[in-house]
């Protein structure tokens, strides 16, 4: 679990060192949003439906709920803005990085799903996070995209601290 | 006089409407309805964060929460004297509030989101 933790992160780090180094545009941030947030949505749905604890469960729905939100005013914003979502490494990373973990979960049940679940939820929001401060929100260059990222950040801070808290009682159950 | 008419009466067939229908009145209504001493506050709900963090009101006042952020949030006391339940993306809540005292809350959803309504 934590050698698959690793290698997101590791590979998270790497795509988007290399994406800072050139500066992503705004239509592949527009990609790395949204793709950001579908992977998130989708292991969602996945620990939603396959989870029987509660707060993993709540979490889940909550990571559906507000992801899909975001990603709702993410359109909406780049269809106003006419931005095409362009894909790239730092958001092909992300979606090969949510499909592994898919993969994996798939092969889990119980204790030992719900502790992969939340660990690789902590993971990924950390370097999502890290992503938007050291990538993401300096290189936005229109004013509405770069508001939207700062907006939506403190969503992604209070989502860590939420797996943080689910996370210690899970260790060790597996 | 005809053309005069002509004019107001499918203006009062659409007030008469309106209010028969028991559409929402607006802030003007409420303000000209209320008791001249109650106020109406509003607190914004954005970025995962009431403002303003401390609300003083008075008793009577009316406090409405309005959610700027782009999925659901709650506005829940300690004790639960007064609970939104969810409140839609760009959606409101109103609460008028009727006992004294100084109410904790959070938003069940984020708990992280802390704030606190101070009622004299």
């Amino acid at each position: 679990m934590r050698l698959i933790g690793v290698v997101i992160a590791t590979s998270l780090c790497l795509t988007t060192a290399a994406a800072a180094a050139e500066g992503p545009n705004d239509a592949q941030i527009a990609a790395i949003v949204v793709t950001a947030n579908q992977v998130d949505i989708d292991a969602g749905k996945l620990a939603a439906s396959r989870s029987h604890t509660k707060d993993v469960k709540e979490f889940a729905e909550r990571m559906i709920v507000d992801h899909t939100g975001v990603n709702k005013s993410a359109v909406e914003l780049v269809t106003k803005l006419k931005v095409t979502p362009q894909d790239n490494p730092t958001s092909q990373s992300l979606k090969s990085g949510g499909e592994q973990n898919l993969r994996n979960l798939k092969g889990l049940e119980g204790a030992a799903f719900d502790k992969a679940y939340v660990d690789h939820e902590v993971a990924y929001h950390e370097q999502v996070l890290d992503a938007m401060d050291k990538v993401l929100i300096p290189s936005a260059k229109n004013a509405e995209l770069k508001a939207l990222l700062v907006k939506v950040r403190p969503a992604f801070v209070a989502h860590l601290e939420h797996a943080k808290r689910i996370q210690a009682p899970l260790a060790g159950k597996s | 006089m005809l053309c005069f008419r002509a004019t107001v009466r499918p203006l009062l067939i659409a007030l008469a409407t309106a209010s028969t229908l028991g559409l929402p009145p607006g802030d003007g209504w409420a303000a000209a309805t209320a008791s001249p001493r109650s106020t109406t506050h509003t607190v914004v709900i954005d970025s995962l964060r009431f403002d303003p963090q401390v609300l003083r009101v008075k008793a009577g006042d009316t406090i409405v929460w309005v959610n700027h952020d782009p999925f659901p949030h709650t506005v829940t006391a300690e004790g639960k004297s007064f609970d939104s339940h969810e409140i839609a993306p760009g959606r409101s809540w109103k609460y008028t509030a009727r006992k004294a005292g100084e109410f904790a809350y959070a938003c069940v959803l984020h708990p992280t989101m802390k704030a606190t309504l101070r009622v004299e």
